[in-house]
């Protein structure tokens, strides 16, 4: 008993509360129990005052439009003409559907939390009172029981002695650690092999995305068209989608080392993925020879082989090389020669 | 060695025989020529009139608006303008009804202003650069009827990458920029994809049908026709002008609340 506050005292008795009102009941355990002492009481607004009745109506006009906000939620929600008919351009009933919806709920909401807000700040008594701070240590009686308690029940468990049971115990434990942390198995995967190839290979035709394959008649001088390979899901793989670029006369292309010969004729096609942050490039300006990439601003140079000349790409859109089969489609010769999309860490 | 199994014949049959050839070839040809005027419809006579009213129109325009930086002949001049043998009546649809052409002067892109001529000035000139250079025409008709829905896959995978996803344009290289569609009508779209204007890429027939056009076209025309159900599209410009609002109005607002409520206690 050494650390409490020798102010408090304990000499309540059940009689006394027997006495008391309520009110008085709550204020003496406050202050005889938890040394909370109420200093003051001031009430603004007493039930009777005019001031009272007007600051009661005020809390009830908030809850009143409450009241009504939910009824008028209920009725747009039921009985909005909210449904959009293509060619009508009178939209106000449309799109005002939704935020009518929005601020009856926002008006409910706000009429519950103000009337909430007003009660306490205009009708609730206001009270002035101080609380007594308490060291945080419990009784040393206390502490030493509540050890021993906890002690007990371990030994009473049997754990310490049997050995079978704890070992058993900690092996089950474990497996149901094992349990959460298997799944997360099918995560892993090594993804070397995926980042270097796409489905491109030879003879892979090179089709639009609905399936129909490209011949060299297909495309005027300064056409582009987003081509995939000509394999089962080949429309549908993430890696593999390519700008295939029909150049305008005149346009002299300056190849990288290693990819002269990649073209067809005046045809040349591009990995679509910026090398940079893999966004797809495809806003070619066929005068000017530059493809844009919409995310980075980065700028390839078509007849430089897609050298990045502007932005944050490093590294030239990888070509893919092409040429035409003996029926008169366009076939890759290959899969790309280098890793398309963005660089990563084991790429040469 | 060999012997020849038959005389030569002389100088005078060989000629005989060559101007029998011409003879019999011109008579054909005559013949074919008579048949078809004979044959042909009567009515091509008075079409033919009113086109070549209408060529006649668009040379004179030609001559008095075009001719300093395409040519006479259409062939272009060196540093002034392209050579229009080719573009067909699509281009000059496009180029003058859009205000692009005549244009003002040579810089990075050429820019769409009032139009200098009339539609139907415009269908001349169209008309005398299509009969002296050729090229891709716009079809007739109802370009409106397309699949809206067949419109949009095609307009996402081939136009939204520099004309936006709602068609609000955007920036290119260098000062240069794709346009935006608000402005343009069903044959102004349809000219564009069928003659790859300025840095635009080309979208033949061959890689875009007509009908996939007119799907693109009534997708396009349709979503301009479609409001904003969120309220105010901010110019439909996309996230950018959205995280704007949202981060200076919308927090914006909500510290103000915070910074009153806290200096009313």
């Amino acid at each position: 008993m050494s650390d409490r506050d020798p102010s408090r005292s304990r000499d309540l008795t059940v009689d006394d509360l027997e006495e008391m009102s309520d009110s008085e009941r709550f204020r003496a355990a406050a202050a005889q129990l938890d040394d909370v002492h109420v200093l003051s009481v001031h009430n603004p607004a007493p039930p009777d005052s005019k001031l009272g009745r007007r600051a009661e109506r005020k809390v009830a006009a908030c809850f009143l439009l409450t009241f009504v906000s939910v009824v008028a939620f209920i009725v747009i929600f039921v009985a909005w003409p909210w449904e959009f008919s293509p060619g009508d351009h009178s939209f106000f009933a449309y799109w005002t559907y939704t935020p009518a919806l929005g601020i009856c709920m926002a008006l409910a909401l706000f009429g519950l939390g103000a009337g909430i807000v007003l009660w306490g700040k205009l009708l609730m008594p206001h009270e002035e009172a101080v609380e007594y701070r308490h060291g945080n240590r419990s009784d040393e009686l206390d502490r030493q029981t509540t050890a021993a308690t906890m002690r007990d029940a371990l030994v009473t468990t049997g754990l310490p002695r049997r050995k079978l049971l704890r070992r058993s115990l900690g092996l089950a434990g474990g497996a149901m650690g094992l349990l959460a942390v298997v799944p997360l198995g099918g995560l892993i995967k090594n993804p070397k092999r995926a980042l270097f190839t796409t489905p491109w290979k030879e003879g892979a035709r090179l089709v639009r995305y609905d399936g129909v394959p490209m011949r060299p008649q297909d495309m005027e001088p300064g056409a582009l068209e987003t081509v995939f390979p000509g394999v089962p899901g080949g429309t549908k793989s993430a890696d593999a989608a390519t700008m295939l670029i029909r150049l305008r006369p005149g346009q002299q292309i300056a190849s990288r080392k290693g990819q002269e010969g990649f073209g067809w004729g005046d045809y040349v096609a591009f990995s679509k993925i910026c090398t940079h942050a893999g966004c797809p490039v495809s806003l070619y300006e066929q005068q000017t020879g530059r493809i844009l990439c919409p995310c980075h601003q980065s700028q390839f140079d078509v007849t430089l082989d897609a050298k990045p000349v502007f932005g944050p790409a490093t590294r030239p859109l990888p070509m893919l090389p092409i040429t035409v089969d003996s029926e008169g489609f366009f076939v890759a010769r290959s899969d790309y020669r280098e890793a398309i999309g963005p660089s990563f860490w084991e790429r040469p | 060695m060999s012997q020849p199994t038959e005389p030569r014949p002389s100088r005078l049959a060989r000629l005989r025989r060559r101007a029998s050839g011409v003879l019999a070839l011109g008579v054909a040809l005559g013949a074919v020529g008579v048949g078809y005027a004979v044959l042909a419809p009567a009515s091509h006579a008075q079409d033919d009139a009113n086109q070549s009213v209408d060529v006649r129109m668009g040379e004179q325009l030609y001559n008095e608006g075009c001719i300093t930086c395409h040519g006479r002949n259409l062939q272009g001049v060196h540093d002034r303008g392209p050579s229009l043998i080719g573009v067909g009546e699509a281009a000059v649809y496009f180029q003058v009804s859009t205000g692009r052409m005549p244009a003002v002067r040579q810089e990075a892109q050429v820019a769409a202003k009032k139009p200098r001529y009339t539609e139907e000035q415009v269908n001349q000139i169209a008309a005398y650069v299509q009969v002296n250079g050729g090229g891709p025409v716009i079809p007739s008709g109802d370009l409106h009827d397309g699949d809206v829905a067949e419109g949009g896959e095609l307009f996402r995978l081939n136009c939204a990458s520099c004309h936006n996803f709602a068609g609000r344009g955007g920036a290119l290289s260098s000062g240069k920029q794709a346009p935006s569609l608000a402005n343009a009508n069903d044959k102004i779209i349809y000219s564009a994809m069928l003659t790859g204007p300025q840095n635009m890429p080309v979208f033949n027939d061959n890689q875009i049908s007509p009908d996939q056009k007119r799907s693109i076209i009534n997708y396009v025309q349709t979503l301009k026709d479609t409001n904003d159900p969120g309220g105010n599209g901010l110019g439909r410009e996309g996230p950018v002008p959205e995280g704007l609002v949202i981060w200076v109005v919308g927090v914006g607002g909500l510290v103000a609340a915070l910074l009153w409520i806290g200096a009313k206690s």
